[in-house]
Parts: C-alpha cells; sequence; structure tokens
C-alpha cells in the first residue's frame, strides 16, 4: 500500500475500449440517413453566407484569446521578454544562475 | 493480480451496468433539473422523463454531416465523449460504499481529475471537425473553459489528499473508495472545518465549468452562437453528446459527493445487511440531486453568463485564491 497517486493504464484502456464498443452498438441503433449534397448539410450561420472553407477556422494563434486577454498583464511582458535574440536569453540565463546561487548560497548557510 | 474468465465476465457485465445506470441517473437528474428551474421562473416546465424522451427523438432523426467536415472526427467525437465519461464512473465510489467501484485499485482521484477532460476535448475536436465558425468559436471557448477550472480543482484534490496523508500515512489516501470511507469532516479543528467549506465552496464553483453550464457555458451560448460546440450536431451523434453530458453531470456530483460529504446513513440508524446496502444507496442518490441541485440547477437560475474574458479571470483568481486558502486552512495543524 503506498500514499502515492497510482493507475492502471491497461485495465483503463480495456474498459475505454469495452465502452467505445458499447457507444458505438448505440449509436447504430439510431437513424444513419441524411439528405447528402441539399441544404441540409450546408452550415448553420444564422442566415449569413458560410465563408469559404479555409476562412472558417480559427487561427492557431487566437485560439487562446479569451486566455491571453484576460491575463494580458502577465504575457504582454512575457513575450516582450521573448525578442529571440541570443544575447538576450544569455542575460536571461545568466541572471537566473546567479539568483540560483545566491538562494543556494543562502541555503547552505542557514 | 489473476484475472479469470469470471472476474472478466464480471467486469464486463458490471461495466455495462455502469454504463446504465449513470445514463439513466443522469437523465433522470436532468429531467429534475429542468422541472425546478422551471418552478424557481414561474414555468410549468416539462415532464421528468423528458430527457428520455428527447434522446428517443434523437435517435430517429437524421444525423446529418456537414459537407466540409472532416468525417472521421466528427463522427467519432461524441463516442469518445461518452466512453470517457462511463470510465470515470467506474472508478468512481457511485452509490456510496454499497457497490465497489468496478475498477477500485485501478486508478485514483489525479486520474479521475484528468479523465473529466477527455469528453471535453472530444467535444472540442468534434466543433473544431465540423467546420462551422459557430463550433469553432465554442471549441475555443471551451479550451479556454477548460484551462481555467483545471487549477482550482487540483487544488481541492491535492488538498484533501493531503489531509489524508496527514491523518493517515502510508494508506491509500487517493484512492477514492479510501477518501470515501474516511470523512475528514469529524477529524479537523474549526480552522480546518472553514478550509473544507472553502474547498466545497471552490468545488461548487468549478462543477457550472465542468458541465459547461451557467454562468460558465460560454462553449454553447446559445444566443451567440447557437450552440456553439454541437451548432452542427444532430440524430444519433447530439444523442450521444446528450447522453455523456448527463453521465457527466452524475460523474461530477458523484466526486463532490466523494470528496465532501462521504458519510452513509445505515450506521447511524443501526441497520446492516442488505436493507442497509439499500438506504446507503438510496440514501446518495439522495445526496447526488441535493448536489447537483446545488450546483447545477440554482446556480444557473440566479446568475448570469460571464463573458468569455471573466471565466479565467473567475477560476484562475478568486476560485484558485479561496480553494488555496481552504488548503491551508486545513493542512496547518489547528
Amino acid at each position: 500500500m503506498t500514499s502515492l497517486p497510482f493507475w492502471n493504464p491497461v485495465i483503463c484502456i480495456i474498459a475505454f475500449v469495452i465502452l467505445i464498443a458499447i457507444a458505438c452498438l448505440f449509436i447504430s441503433r439510431g437513424q444513419k440517413k441524411y439528405k447528402k449534397g441539399t441544404a441540409q448539410t450546408e452550415i448553420f450561420l444564422s442566415g449569413e453566407e458560410p465563408p469559404a472553407v479555409e476562412q472558417r477556422h480559427i487561427k492557431s494563434h487566437n485560439i487562446y484569446w479569451g486566455f491571453f486577454q484576460t491575463l494580458k498583464e502577465y504575457y504582454d511582458p512575457t513575450v516582450r521578454a521573448h525578442t529571440g535574440i541570443i544575447n538576450d536569453f544569455i542575460i536571461w540565463l545568466i541572471a537566473i544562475a546567479a539568483l540560483t546561487a545566491v538562494i543556494l548560497l543562502i541555503a547552505s548557510l542557514t | 493480480m489473476v484475472v479469470t474468465s469470471g472476474t472478466a465476465l464480471g467486469a464486463v457485465i458490471g461495466t455495462i451496468g455502469f454504463a446504465a445506470f449513470g445514463i439513466l441517473c443522469g437523465l433522470l437528474y436532468k429531467g429534475f433539473d429542468r422541472k425546478i428551474s422551471a418552478h424557481m421562473q414561474s414555468r410549468i416546465g416539462p415532464p421528468i422523463i423528458q430527457p428520455f424522451l428527447d434522446v428517443s427523438k434523437f435517435m430517429i432523426k437524421d444525423s446529418v454531416q456537414p459537407e466540409r467536415a472532416l468525417a472521421w472526427l466528427y463522427n467519432a467525437a461524441p463516442i469518445v465523449s461518452l466512453a470517457s465519461v462511463i470510465t470515470v464512473l467506474l472508478y468512481l465510489p457511485f452509490g456510496g460504499l454499497t457497490f465497489t467501484p468496478i475498477l477500485s485499485g485501478h486508478g485514483d482521484l489525479i486520474l479521475v481529475v484528468y479523465l473529466l477532460i477527455l469528453p471535453a476535448l472530444a467535444m472540442v475536436a468534434g466543433g473544431f471537425a465540423s467546420s462551422s465558425p459557430f463550433a469553432t468559436i465554442g471549441a475555443q471557448r471551451k479550451m479556454v473553459t477548460m484551462m481555467s477550472y483545471e487549477f482550482p480543482l487540483a487544488v481541492v484534490a491535492i488538498a484533501i489528499a493531503w489531509k489524508l496523508n496527514q491523518l493517515y500515512p502510508g494508506e491509500s489516501v487517493f484512492g477514492l473508495a479510501f477518501i470515501y470511507s474516511h470523512p475528514l469532516w469529524g477529524h479537523v479543528g474549526p480552522a480546518g472545518i472553514i478550509g473544507m467549506l472553502l474547498l466545497l465552496f471552490s468545488i461548487v464553483v468549478v462543477t457550472p465549468g465542468q458541465l459547461a453550464t451557467v454562468p460558465f457555458d460560454i462553449d454553447e451560448a446559445s444566443p451567440e452562437i447557437a450552440e456553439g460546440l454541437t451548432a452542427e450536431y444532430s440524430g444519433r451523434n447530439f444523442a450521444l453528446f446528450y447522453l455523456a453530458d448527463a453521465a457527466k453531470m452524475v460523474a461530477v456530483g458523484t466526486l463532490t459527493v466523494a470528496l465532501f460529504f462521504p458519510y452513509d446513513l445505515s450506521p447511524l440508524i443501526g441497520i446492516s445487511g442488505p436493507v442497509g446496502s439499500f438506504i446507503d444507496f438510496v440514501f446518495f442518490l439522495l445526496k447526488l440531486f441535493l448536489v447537483t441541485t446545488l450546483t447545477v440547477t440554482l446556480t444557473r437560475v440566479a446568475v448570469a453568463r460571464l463573458k468569455v474574458s471573466q471565466v479565467p479571470t473567475s477560476y484562475w483568481g478568486a476560485t484558485t485564491a479561496i480553494a488555496l486558502v481552504g488548503l491551508i486552512l486545513l493542512v496547518v495543524p489547528n
């Protein structure tokens, strides 16, 4: 017996596969047909003309818009810090290493 | 572990039984939810069995697939969503300690917290695959919600396990059967009680996010994006999402009951045996009903929908802060 988290992935996958089979069995009982090639298969956009397929999706950099918008006070300076200039990254590395060394020094003295 | 054909068959039958009962129970609670919320708004509302009628209707309606949809992913998403929710139920002490979870001993609280992400991820995949702008916006919003509520939920889970580890070192403190059989309320001081109440409040706030109900239903938001994720789903595919939603209500409610109300009635009234087990089972269903009514029905009637950008603030700000204070009050000796 251990107080650490535990799980058995094999059992989990077996149960999941059984349940997939049950779900497939259930869905096979439903109506399979629909009217292909009619207005029924057009996407619903509140009566507006649907845009071209390639313009329907949100671009990947906008997927987390709500999250970035809410946490912009955190993300804006973080993004600014990522300049892509190697000299800046080296400065960050040296600064973090120095800070770590100071913390370890204080910890060893106490 | 030796797996005989008898135990394997028992596990399969048990899995089917849990799946059926979890879904039936979820649909029934959905019926109560609609009826109670209608009465709270001075409406008569649909009959309690309306969700059952809805599912039977969905099954006979055309299951339309949009022309430009990614067919295999669009059709697989509802199946994965339902299967993953029922998988979660197999780890939970559904029905109290009357029925040992089928997968008890093979997974724990942390696994359940992560497995609860799967149905939402399946819905996101289905939304993106349907090639609808409404569904795509819904999928984006769903991901934002998921990233937001996971943090406070993880804090609640860790807090309970941490306290149990203090009380019962070396025991299987992450196991849900262990958590259910070791209530914390009687083992903590006044500060611990306040901590537990704060953690309970946090999970009450997390639940509408998990179930995409008001005020955190930004991914569906009918007046704005016409049900969002499921805008293009119909017929049998939509029926599966509907069943997954019902079962998820049971799963999330059971998790709350297991963490915060793990009490049985039979020891108090001194009845044991099959009658005692039956009483405990009915008592569990009653607790589940009260939890779902509080976290889903009352909440969605009482408040309005939040904006997209307010959801992360609510979860990562206030809810997480409350959960962390609850954690500190619970684990600091008092």
